[in-house]
C-alpha cells in the first residue's frame, strides 16, 4: 500500500524564457516535515525551480506535485497548502503590521474572527508584537522580513517554500528568522524548502540539493556530501600550493583537490601525519589549514567550472 | 468564501492606502474642481451653447465623470507599485488567484471612482438645477462609469512595468480619453475623424449617461450609453485577466506533460 504522498515531488521539471533555459530537468523528492537546502551560484536556477514549486510561474516541460496535487492542474489546492517567501520582502508600507498580517490572512482565505486570531497568533510567534502597529515603511529591513515570515506562516501550511529568507540580515535577524521557522516545524511538522547563500544556514538542513547551470549536480545528507569531500581539508597557500597538492595526491592521500582563488583545498583520505610532514619540507606554502569538510567545499567542488584538479 | 475573503482583504487594503495618501486624495478631489473653476469660468464668457445653458453647467456632468475616471483609473493603476513592490506577486499567489485579484482591484477602483465622483455630485446644485431623482440616477451613471474607469486601469497597469511610467499615462491616455469624449465640448460639433475616435471612447458614453441623468439631452440613447458601458467594462476585464495572468496563457498554449 502506498503511504501519503510526498511533500514535492518532480520529474524533469524544466522552465525556459524564450531561448534561456533557466532550468533544465529538475528531479527532487521531499519528504513530509524535511527541511531540505537548494543551493547554487547566481542563475543556477533555484528562484525559478521555487516559483515553479510554488505555481508561480507554469512549467516548460516535466511536471510537480505539492502533497499528491498537480502544480500545473490544481493550483489552488497546492497554494492552499503553501506558505511562499520571496528574495524581496513584501509588506505594504502604508500599512501597519497588523493590517499587513490582516491583509495576507485574508488572501488565505481566512475570514472574519478567524482571520484575527490567525494574526494575533503570528504577531506573537514573530516577536512583533511591539511592532503590531507600526506602519511597514518604519521597520527596519530585518523586521520587514520577520514580517513576511509571520505572513507566510500564519495559515499554518504544510509547505514553506523560501528564497533566501535570510539574506540581507545581520547576525540576530538571521537567528531571529530561524528560531521562527524551526519552531513552525517542531510544533506543526511544517516542511520547508529554502534557498540560501549563507552555507552555513544549510548545515542542519536533512538534505541539500545542489543546482547548477539548471540541473541538479548533487542532492544527499549534508554529512555524506562532506564526507565524499574526504576526512578532513587541508587548505593550502602560497606560490608552491599547486605543488604540495600535487605531491599529497602523489602519496595517495588525496580525495579530492579543489582550486579556489588563489590556493587550494585538498580532501584527505587516511592519516594527516605524512601530509603536515610533506607541508613541512614543502617550499612556497604561505599557510596550512586542516579542519572539517563544509558544504562551502562541496558547493565549490560541485558547482565551479575547473575547481577540480588535475 | 476563500475568494470572497480575498475580496474583502483586497478591497479593505486599497481604501485604507487610499485614505492614508492624502496629498492624492485630495489632488484628485481638487482636480475637477480646478477644472470647473478655471476653464469653466474662462470658457463661460465666451463659449455659446444651445438654449440657456451655462458651460459650467454643460462641463459638470463630464467633471463627475473625470473625477470618476481619474480616481477610478488611477487607483487600478497603482496596481503597478503592487508590481514593483512584490504584492502583486503576493496576491497572485492566493488560492483565490488572477480572478480575485482582478475583481478586489476593479472594486476598490470603482468605490474610489464612484466616491471621488460622488463629491463633485454633491456640489452639483451650486451650478445646475438637480432633482433627487435626477441625484439618484446621477448615482448609478456615476457607479458605471467608475467600474469602467477601474477595467480601463486594470487593463493599463497589466502591461506597465515601471512606476516611473504612471505620469506618461495620465499624459498619453487619461486626458485623449476625457478631451475626446463630449466632457468639455461636444462631440456633435467634432470633425468626422475625431468623432469616430469619440465614439469608439467608452468615456463618450459614460459622460452622455450622466447628461441624461442630470436632466441635459444627450447624443445616444441610455439604452446604448448603459450597454457601451457594459460592454466595455466586460472586455476591459476580459482582457485585463488575459493580460495579468501570463502564465496561464502559456499552459494552455503548450501545456506540458502532467504528472501521472
Amino acid at each position: 500500500m502506498n503511504g501519503p504522498p510526498a511533500a514535492i515531488e518532480c520529474a524533469g521539471l524544466g522552465r525556459d524564457y524564450g531561448e534561456v533555459r533557466a532550468l533544465d530537468a529538475f528531479d527532487l523528492t521531499v519528504a513530509r516535515g524535511a527541511l531540505v537546502g537548494l543551493l547554487g551560484p547566481n542563475g543556477a536556477g533555484k528562484t525559478t525551480a521555487m516559483l515553479l514549486a510554488g505555481t508561480l510561474l507554469a512549467p516548460s516541460r516535466g511536471w510537480a506535485q505539492i502533497f499528491g496535487h498537480d502544480v500545473v492542474r490544481e493550483r489552488r489546492a497546492v497554494r492552499r497548502r503553501l506558505g511562499l517567501i520571496f528574495q524581496e520582502t513584501s509588506v505594504d508600507p502604508l500599512l501597519t503590521v497588523e493590517e499587513n498580517l490582516l491583509f495576507a490572512a485574508r488572501l488565505a482565505g481566512l475570514g472574519g474572527r478567524l482571520a484575527r486570531a490567525a494574526v494575533a497568533d503570528a504577531v506573537e510567534r514573530a516577536g512583533l508584537r511591539d511592532r503590531a502597529r507600526q506602519p511597514g515603511r518604519a521597520l527596519s529591513g530585518g523586521w520587514r522580513r520577520l514580517v513576511d515570515i509571520a505572513r507566510a506562516t500564519l495559515h499554518y501550511p504544510d509547505l514553506l517554500i523560501l528564497d533566501e529568507p535570510t539574506v540581507g540580515l545581520d547576525p540576530e535577524h538571521r537567528e531571529r528568522v530561524w528560531a521562527l521557522l524551526n519552531g513552525q516545524r517542531r510544533e506543526l511538522g511544517t516542511t520547508v524548502l529554502f534557498s540560501t547563500h549563507y552555507l552555513t544556514e544549510a548545515e542542519p538542513a536533512d538534505r541539500v540539493v545542489l543546482l547548477s547551470r539548471g540541473r541538479v549536480v548533487a542532492d544527499d545528507f549534508p554529512d555524506a556530501l562532506r564526507s565524499a569531500l574526504g576526512d578532513e581539508i587541508a587548505e593550502i597557500e602560497g606560490p608552491g600550493a599547486e605543488r604540495l597538492a600535487r605531491a599529497i595526491r602523489g602519496l595517495g592521500g588525496a580525495k579530492t583537490v579543489l582550486r579556489i582563488g588563489g590556493g587550494f583545498r585538498v580532501g584527505l583520505t587516511g592519516p594527516r601525519e605524512p601530509v603536515i610532514e610533506l607541508a613541512g619540507s614543502a617550499p612556497g606554502i604561505d599557510r596550512l589549514t586542516l579542519r572539517p569538510p563544509s558544504l562551502e567545499d562541496v558547493y565549490f567542488a560541485k558547482t565551479q567550472d575547473g575547481a577540480g584538479y588535475p | 468564501m476563500s475568494a470572497l475573503s480575498s475580496v474583502y482583504g483586497i478591497v479593505a487594503r486599497d481604501l485604507v492606502r487610499t485614505t492614508r495618501q492624502t496629498s492624492r486624495l485630495l489632488g484628485g478631489l481638487a482636480r475637477p474642481f480646478m477644472w470647473l473653476l478655471l476653464v469653466g469660468t474662462g470658457y463661460n464668457a465666451i463659449a455659446r451653447l444651445e438654449g440657456a445653458l451655462s458651460y459650467q453647467a454643460f462641463i459638470y456632468p463630464g467633471i463627475i465623470v473625470m473625477a470618476a475616471l481619474f480616481g477610478g483609473m488611477l487607483t487600478a493603476i497603482a496596481t503597478v507599485y503592487d508590481r514593483e513592490f512584490g504584492m502583486l506577486r503576493l496576491m497572485l499567489a492566493s488560492p483565490a488567484g488572477t480572478a480575485a485579484v482582478l475583481a478586489g482591484r476593479a472594486l476598490a477602483a470603482t468605490l474610489v471612482g464612484a466616491a471621488q465622483g460622488a463629491v463633485v455630485l454633491l456640489f452639483a446644485p451650486l451650478v445646475l438645477p438637480i432633482s433627487s431623482r435626477e441625484f439618484v440616477a446621477a448615482l448609478g451613471a456615476l457607479v458605471l462609469a467608475a467600474a469602467m474607469s477601474g477595467m480601463l486601469g486594470l487593463m493599463v497597469a497589466a502591461r506597465l512595468r515601471s512606476v516611473e511610467n504612471f505620469a506618461g499615462v495620465i499624459n498619453v491616455v487619461l486626458f485623449p480619453l476625457l478631451f475626446v469624449s463630449g466632457a468639455l465640448y461636444p462631440t456633435t460639433g467634432m470633425p468626422p475623424a475625431l468623432r469616430a475616435l469619440a465614439r469608439g471612447n467608452p468615456v463618450t458614453y459614460a459622460v452622455d449617461l450622466m447628461r441624461h441623468a442630470v436632466g441635459q439631452r444627450g447624443e445616444f440613447g441610455v439604452v446604448v450609453d448603459v450597454a457601451a458601458l457594459l460592454a466595455a467594462t466586460l472586455i476591459a476585464f476580459g482582457v485585463a485577466a488575459v493580460l495579468f495572468d501570463p502564465e496561464q496563457r502559456f499552459v494552455r498554449a503548450r501545456r506540458p506533460r502532467v504528472s501521472p
